[in-house]
């Protein structure tokens, strides 16, 4: 999987959310996607997932243009936002097996009654399996979000904010998840606020400042320059 | 040949425009002779038939901008579909206006449920609709999108409307005396038909020249945007 | 094949969130309940009259019940944004309008079995005869509704006062459907049977097989941003 955006601009009104942007972007790449709030980091990932339609600019998926996504191509792109995409009156389980049929994961070579399950126990979920989304905690949703895209195993994984709900153990079986995944050669682009732990995670990092791309480093130990740019938006730090 | 910009061409267009309505209302007020039957009443007709015509374009170039900006996303296709189901609008109800008038020395009411009447409100009323949701959708390219499936959809359905707005006042009713005769196309005076032909052509040409001030108000909102975008 | 696989399990996921929900069946059903009592103060619907006017309010009931349905389509998939989880998965987006459109007659039709019977027990009609072929013209004008409608339910999904500008920009385009349903209710009402009225079953049908092929063909573009 290669991802390259080329010239990719989108305004919402008289705004510019995101201009210019030039991305290449390697199967096995884990991107950490930083940058305070309103710097586009969603409109990025809105318009890499198809959601939404770029004002200039294009998307290719493996040279293959996204403009208007063909299934295939639909079926490569997994979104995880804790807590969306799920039906709340639906079972942890029912979710997960309408997401697995929807995705055409129920002829493989695997039984995936028994994927699923295993999975469950796998997130922490198996005690809740029968239990309505809508009446798990945030924390567990977003476990039962963690499944779904174990399940479907994208080859481009997109993260909007990952961390904020999540328990210790909930992050650990979240990073061995997106490290697995880019090893076996997904891209990885991770949109989050909690800078120490995404960089720890991340192989590259880039910085959306009001909607362009102001830094953008694979990672050299230590995270010298980038802890010089990224300086420019903590709070106290000084531009 | 010198090279003749937009505006001087607009403004070519305007003049022709002007010259075939002043001709137009000539020869319908004064040179056609009143119909037989229904005396003076019956020269609406040379305004009434021309911008029923016209609202009839307006919904093909409506159809036509639709298809394109959804094969191409670009915002001249949609504003070519916006700006004509505007002056489509103004058209439709021009239509209705003018029948109502027509419609009251000739039938004795403002307002029949006869089948092009009806039809013509109908008309209006999807123009309407498709208004009310470029209005109401706030991003801009949803609205343009959303608008141009219904532009499509609307033209698609006119056919049907057409024949069962037709077949209800024909199948269902005994033909009434209300309903308007069919225009004896051979017995016409041949004034009538100069008359009806050059407001035809006024017709057009105002359209299409109101058109063209429409496509650039268009341009020019995406330029003001253009410089406003931050 | 694919495209009927997906629709059913779209369709399956639909009906089993109604049955937990119950958002759109009861509200339709009392809706269309209250409206025989609503037509009965309004016209003084005596046993000479009903068989005149029982096609017309009892389509114009079951228009109301199904523009409730239609605003509610896709109200369901609105919580955690589930319709943008279905639109980036790799289903044919044909399926998507399938499923709602099929759920809509569905619920419809549900409505309609009961509420037919009701107003033929409220207004003592004279004949239950004609009851069985109404329900099928009656369901020919639900799937006509229904394939339009979803489709303008998807148009209108990000506009502001959606539930009120659906039946604005519905009723008009619905005309052939509306004419069709009633004219053909009346002859069955009549006559017995179709006879006159055939014209317009044929252009009912005609509505309803174009535009459920311009719905799997557009539907794409509707939903897609």
């Amino acid at each position: 999987m290669r991802v390259t955006v080329h010239q990719l601009a989108k305004a919402y009104g008289y705004f510019w959310a995101l201009r210019d942007l030039e991305i290449q972007v390697a199967g096995g790449e884990r991107v950490a996607l930083l940058g305070p709030n309103g710097a586009g980091k969603t409109t990025l990932l809105n318009l890499l997932a198809g959601l939404i339609y770029p004002t200039r600019g294009e998307i290719r998926f493996d040279g293959a243009p996204l403009t208007r996504q063909s299934n295939a191509q639909r079926a490569a792109i997994g979104l995880l936002s804790p807590g969306e995409h799920l039906y709340d009156d639906l079972t942890a389980r029912e979710n997960l097996e309408f997401f697995t049929a929807l995705y055409d994961r129920q002829r493989g070579p695997i039984n995936i009654d028994n994927a699923i399950e295993e999975t469950l126990e796998a997130v922490g979920l198996g005690r809740w399996a029968g239990e309505y989304a809508g009446a798990l905690s945030s924390g567990m949703k977003c476990r039962l979000s963690v499944a779904k895209w174990k399940l479907l195993s994208p080859k481009l994984l997109l993260l909007d904010e990952p961390y904020g709900v999540l328990d210790g153990g909930g992050v650990d079986l979240l990073e061995s998840f997106l490290k697995a995944q880019s090893e076996q050669g997904s891209v990885v682009i991770i949109a989050s606020h909690h800078v120490a732990r995404v960089l720890d995670l991340c192989t590259r990092a880039m910085i959306l400042e009001q909607g362009k791309l102001i830094f953008d480093e694979t990672r050299r130990e230590p995270w010298d320059s980038f802890a010089r740019a990224f300086g420019a938006f903590t709070p106290g730090g000084n531009r | 040949m010198p090279q003749v910009t937009g505006k001087k061409r607009k403004g070519i267009l305007g003049a022709a425009t002007l010259v075939f309505i002043i001709a137009g209302l000539y020869w319908g007020l004064v040179k056609a002779p009143p119909d037989a039957y229904q005396g003076d009443s019956q020269r609406i007709m040379y305004l009434h038939i021309p911008s029923i015509l016209i609202a009839y374009l307006s919904f093909f170039l409506v159809f036509v901008g639709s298809c394109l900006y959804l094969w191409k996303r670009e915002k001249r296709d949609d504003n070519l579909a916006y700006g004509a189901a505007e002056i489509g609008v103004l058209f439709t109800a021009l239509t209705i206006v003018e029948g109502s008038i027509w419609g009251r020395p000739t039938w004795g009411v403002w307002w029949t449920w006869d089948a092009r009447l009806t039809l013509t409100a109908i008309l209006l009323l999807i123009f309407i609709g498709y208004l009310m949701l470029r209005a109401l959708v706030e991003d801009e390219s949803r609205a343009a999108s959303s608008a141009a499936i219904l532009g499509i959809i609307g033209f698609l359905d006119i056919p049907l409307i057409h024949m069962s707005v037709y077949w209800w006042r024909t199948l269902h009713q005994p033909p009434s005396i209300l309903r308007p005769d069919k225009v004896p196309w051979e017995n016409i005076h041949p004034e009538l038909l100069t008359a009806l032909a050059i407001n035809f052509v006024a017709f057009v040409l105002l359209y299409f020249y109101m058109l063209s001030l429409r496509l650039r108000l268009g341009e020019m909102h995406e330029e003001i945007k253009a410089r406003r975008m931050r | 094949m694919k495209l009927l696989r997906q629709t059913l399990l779209l369709l399956r996921k639909d009906l089993l969130l109604e049955l937990r929900r119950h958002e759109s069946l009861m509200t339709m059903f009392f809706f269309g309940a209250q409206l025989l009592f609503v037509f009965n103060f309004s016209f003084e619907l005596t046993p000479a009259r009903v068989s005149e006017l029982a096609p017309g309010l009892l389509w114009l009931a079951f228009l109301f019940t199904g523009t409730l349905g239609l605003t509610q389509l896709f109200e369901g998939e609105r919580g955690n944004h589930c319709l943008d989880a279905l639109l980036m998965s790799p289903i044919d987006r044909g399926a998507l309008f399938l499923a709602k459109t099929c759920f809509n007659i569905f619920l419809m039709g549900l409505v309609e079995l009961v509420v037919m019977p009701l107003f033929w027990i409220l207004f003592s009609l004279p004949s239950w005869q004609p009851l069985p072929a109404l329900f099928l013209i009656v369901f020919l004008g639900n799937v006509g509704f229904c394939v339009l409608g979803t489709i303008l339910a998807a148009v209108t999904l990000k506009a502001r006062a959606r539930e009120l500008l659906l039946p604005l920009v519905l009723f008009p385009l619905m005309v052939p459907v509306i004419l069709a349903t009633i004219r053909c209710m009346e002859a069955l009402l009549r006559f017995g049977e179709l006879g006159d009225a055939l014209p317009w079953l044929r252009l009912l049908i005609g509505f309803d097989v174009i535009f459920l092929t311009v719905g799997i063909l557009i539907f794409d573009w509707v939903v897609d941003v």
